[in-house]
């Protein structure tokens, strides 16, 4: 470009190539430079994991913070039908598991879980789901406990057509013995009746081994999937001796239930560490008898003294409160000899007792010399219930639970399965629904020919992936609990709060593995590599990582909250 | 919002890039290292100032990684003459606007190099005369463009490629120079400091320096890895430790008083600091020498969280740990 001194000037002289055209670092792909990629990935929660239904729960406490709350509801029921049952009776260990404990207190799952459940029968929504693809494939399902109504339901949404029979009445099964103080028959009724309400031809009043067999069914259907719960109880003497008017804990609950009388006793003895145990007395002592001790040989719950003892199924709350309302409890005790005259029951030896889990088998162990004597006028057994062998004694084969494979069929079956109560493990409603949404997916698998995969647990994300500095310590929501003063009868213990308090625990939730949409990544990226997609139909995902210019530097990742962004390393 | 499934090719991604709600003034492929804390400012700030802008900007990284001859990163006018006069450009600027009566904001970029020191007696003069403009600087605390020297912004003890530490010194000797104070000798409407580990904060002070009339001053703590030695993911880890230790005091000022500060919830102890970075590990040991120096950093920090009250009493929406927590939807982001 040389300049004529003299003269006119003349254009300047370039070399060839020895210019270029103003440019965009645009066309610098940066991104070569990258020796990791950011992942825009989900991963589990450690409470999804948890929870024996498996629902989503960071993705309903996602809706309900974000206001959605039917949306919230709607993904919750894509698991778990009865969330006003579950939301008040599931021990939750998806809040033992819950992330947030480590760092304030975990997230009151539950409240929230029961109180979408209360506001879709409020709001009487109704489920989604259900129009989708028609199958012609009849499927029976026994028992219309939460097992069996899980099934059911799950069947329904993939097409199917459903035939659900139970013995009783009515529909709920042991959830029906549930006294209304902790769960209302009434919110009861109105989930089952929405359940039944899919497309369900129920038959109540049919009895499988009474009035129609297995072979019947595998005749009829396509698929079976048993749930009859544990309705036998377990045999109970003391060295063979038995009171004259012998009452089961569990009989005595569904007289409750179905007549609305109890006796009246004195000093009722409940022998047993479980629910059943725990909620008879406590429906005693509200019904009229003057006091009520519950005898096992089992810890209270919580951390147990040593390694290997038993401790009382029981939930742990439901103790604490039975406690409160003045039931006696005798951990470590057993009854050594029932002291009869004639046939009455006018008190019992207790002995100093334990109970060891030794493998598989329970030992139970009692000192001699440590006797003492506790007068009563009734001795009651709640020592557990056994699967009913009638028209499945070929199943059980003198097995008192049903065998099942991990894709939930009966061990040397292929079109039987099994769920719930009636099978090993288990033992709580959650764990039924979710064992009947996986034998209806199973089903689902063999009538599409399809091969029989059980999900694998997830790992959930551990929480030195979550970055809390972004998060801020905040009181957890908890239900009213009435005093122990104030439980009169049967109306319920606990109150739920308004919308506003619910959403704002839902907000607290950290969102393990599961995007927040916060715009930390898009905000913090030094080459502007994260783009937001804004809803568009062709990109799914709200983020996405625009890999020709992200040059790996891991900052997103880094300060993502919720450990959604992984790193790894260039393919 | 399950999984990214790798770029589908039918997307059109210069159309979503040119769609994205916010104003993109520094464009991507510029050439700054993985994790730079000052890019990541300068993008900020310019989301925050908008596009009718011009930026005068010194010699330094930010100079160099923007322009890799012919391109540009930059989508507002901007333009480079020396390391040491970009407060003099931009008053220049700034005069001739006013002369044709526009209202386009003048800016002035400018490393800790191109402010404390060489650009010094510039940005004086620019401050002295009352010229209407910004001006940031992005303070990495060092020469970094030109391979680490220290600077007069460079902490006491950290390790440059002029400070090194060995068994006479133990890294930079002197103090990092309180520009601050000098800032606020000139009396400016308005002077803060800000960090890129609280992007809202960093943002809201930007507005306010380009809405006040007069000139203003920006401090802006921007992370370096390569210089540091930190790992480049760690760059907002790191800039959130400066200002929780109390060694990057985060406050506005007006007419050279401090009228508001970032209160620190928890202060941080300074080891945890200087552990991330390679320029202060010749002070992790356990020789005298180290543990003195450490002593000191650590009543450095003390004492300028003396000095300007940084002590919350409670926690507060606007503290070190209030001031960006999450909130679904991205709806803290100012
Ligand atoms: C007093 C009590 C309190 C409890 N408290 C809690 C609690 O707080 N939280 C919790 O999570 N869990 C609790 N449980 C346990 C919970 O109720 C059970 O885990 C759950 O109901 C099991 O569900 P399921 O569907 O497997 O069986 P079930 O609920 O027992 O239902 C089985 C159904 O099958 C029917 N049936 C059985 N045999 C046949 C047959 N041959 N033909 C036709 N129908 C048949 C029965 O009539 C019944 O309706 C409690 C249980 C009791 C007894
Ligand atoms: C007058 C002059 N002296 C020296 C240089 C060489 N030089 C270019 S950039 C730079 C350092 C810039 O440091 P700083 O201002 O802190 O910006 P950084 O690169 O750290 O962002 C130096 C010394 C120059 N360009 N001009
Ligand atoms: S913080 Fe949320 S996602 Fe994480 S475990 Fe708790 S409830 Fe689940
Ligand atoms: S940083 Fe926020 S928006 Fe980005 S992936 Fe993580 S949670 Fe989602
Ligand atoms: S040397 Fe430091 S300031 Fe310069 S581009 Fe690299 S990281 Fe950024
Ligand atoms: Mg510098």
């Amino acid at each position: 470009m040389g300049i004529e001194r003299d003269g006119p000037p003349s254009p300047p002289r370039v070399t060839p190539g020895g210019f270029a055209f103003p440019g965009t670092t645009r066309s610098n792909h940066t991104g070569s430079w990258r020796l990791e990629r950011p992942l825009y990935e989900t991963s589990a929660s450690p409470c999804h994991g948890a929870c024996p239904a498996h629902e989503e729960i960071p993705v309903y406490l996602d809706h309900l913070a974000m206001d959605r709350p039917r949306e919230a509801w709607e993904s919750l029921v894509a698991a778990n039908p009865i969330p006003a049952v579950t939301g008040r009776v599931c021990p939750h260990p998806c809040e033992s598991s819950c992330h947030r404990g480590a760092f304030d207190a975990a997230v009151s799952i539950h409240s929230v879980e029961r109180f979408l459940g209360d506001m879709a029968l409020r709001e009487g929504w109704s489920y989604p789901g259900f129009d989708g693809e028609k199958r012609d494939e009849a499927v029976a399902v026994v028992g219309a406990g939460p097992a069996g109504l899980s099934c059911a339901y799950h069947l329904r949404r993939f097409g199917y057509r459903v035939t659900l029979f139970d013995a009783l009445p009515e529909a709920g099964g042991n959830c029906r013995v549930i006294p209304d103080y902790r769960l209302p028959g009434e919110v009861l009724s109105r989930e089952v009746e929405r359940v039944l309400a899919v497309g369900i031809d129920f038959r109540p009043g049919t009895k499988l081994g009474r009035d129609l067999s297995l072979e019947d069914l595998e005749e009829g259907f396509s698929a079976v999937f048993l749930a009859p719960g544990r309705q036998k109880n377990r045999s109970y003497s003391v060295d063979h001796a038995l009171p004259g008017d012998l009452h089961h804990g569990l009989d005595l609950l569904w007289e409750w239930r179905n007549v609305g009388t109890l006796p009246r006793w004195e000093r009722a003895i409940v022998v047993g560490g479980g629910n059943t145990a725990i909620d008879l007395a406590r429906s005693l002592l509200r019904t009229g008898t003057r006091e009520v001790h519950v005898v096992t040989d089992e810890e209270l719950p919580g951390a147990p003294s040593q390694p290997g003892r038993g401790v009382m199924p029981a939930i742990s709350r439901e103790v604490g409160m039975a406690l409160e309302e003045g039931v006696r409890i005798h951990p470590g005790r057993r009854i050594g000899r029932l002291i009869l005259r004639e046939e009455r029951v006018v008190g019992v030896e207790l002995v100093h007792a334990l109970k060891e889990i030794e493998g598989q088998t329970p030992v139970h162990r009692a000192f001699e010399g440590t006797e003492t004597v506790l007068e009563a006028d009734a001795v009651i057994p709640a020592v557990g219930q056994e699967v009913d062998p009638a028209g499945i004694a070929r199943l059980l084969r003198n097995r008192t639970v049903l065998p099942v494979l991990a894709t939930g069929q009966v061990e040397g079956e292929t079109r039987i399965f099994a769920g719930g109560d009636a099978c090993p493990g288990g033992g709580i409603v959650s764990h039924a629904v979710g064992s009947g949404h996986h034998g209806a997916r199973m089903i689902d698998a063999l009538l599409r020919k399809k091969e029989l995969s059980p999900k694998t647990p997830p790992t959930p994300i551990p929480y030195s992936s979550l970055n809390r500095v972004y998060f801020e310590r905040r009181p957890a929501f908890a239900l009213q609990e009435a005093p122990p003063e104030a439980r009169d009868g049967f109306s319920e213990i606990e109150t739920t709060g308004p919308l506003p308090l619910l959403r704002q625990e839902a907000d607290r939730c950290f969102s393990c593995g599961h995007c927040l949409e916060c715009d930390n990544c898009w905000t913090l990226c030094p080459d502007g590599a994260v783009l937001k997609t804004g809803g568009r139909s062709d990109l799914p995902v709200p983020y996405v990582f625009d890999y020709d210019y992200c040059k790996g530097c891991g900052l997103c990742a880094r300060e993502c909250p919720s450990g959604h962004i992984r790193m790894v390393p260039e393919p | 919002m399950t999984s990214s499934e790798p770029p589908s090719p039918s997307v059109d991604w210069a159309a979503l890039r040119n769609s994205q709600p916010r104003f993109s003034g520094m464009e991507s492929g510029h050439g700054a290292c993985q994790g730079c804390g000052q890019a990541l400012a300068t993008r900020l700030v310019l989301e925050a100032a908008g596009p009718d802008v011009i930026v005068a900007n010194a010699t330094g990284c930010l100079e160099i990684f923007t322009t890799p001859w012919p391109q540009s990163a930059w989508t507002v006018p901007w333009i480079h003459s020396l390391f040491e006069n970009a407060a003099a450009v931009a008053a220049g600027i700034e005069v001739a606007l006013r002369a044709q009566g526009r209202k386009t904001r003048v800016l002035a970029f400018a490393g800790d190099g191109g402010t404390f020191d060489i650009g010094f007696q510039a940005l004086s003069g620019m401050l002295e005369r009352n010229h209407d403009v910004l001006f940031v600087c992005f303070d990495n605390e060092a020469y970094m463009n030109t391979g680490i020297q220290r600077s007069g912004s460079t902490p006491h003890g950290a390790w440059t490629n002029t400070s090194p530490a060995g068994k006479v010194r133990q890294g930079k000797r002197h103090f990092k120079k309180d520009l601050l104070a000098i800032i606020a000798a000139h009396g400016i409407p308005y002077a803060a400091t800000a960090s890129v580990a609280y992007p809202s904060d960093l943002r809201t002070k930007v507005r306010r320096g380009l809405d006040i009339e007069g000139p203003s001053f920006l401090l802006v703590h921007s992370p370096c890895p390569l210089g540091w030695g930190h790992d480049s993911a760690l760059t907002v880890a790191v800039d959130r430790l400066a200002v929780e230790t109390g060694l990057f005091p985060v406050l506005e000022m007006e007419r050279g008083h401090v009228v508001e500060t970032m209160k620190i919830r928890n202060p941080r102890p300074v080891r945890e600091y200087l552990e991330l970075q390679i320029r202060f590990q010749h002070l992790l040991g356990d020789s005298p020498e180290a543990r003195e120096e450490r002593e000191h950093l650590q009543a450095l920090a003390d004492a300028n969280i003396e000095r300007y009250g940084l002590r919350a009493e409670a926690p507060g929406p606007r503290d070190s740990e209030g001031a960006d927590t999450v909130r679904r939807g991205g709806s803290r982001w100012g």
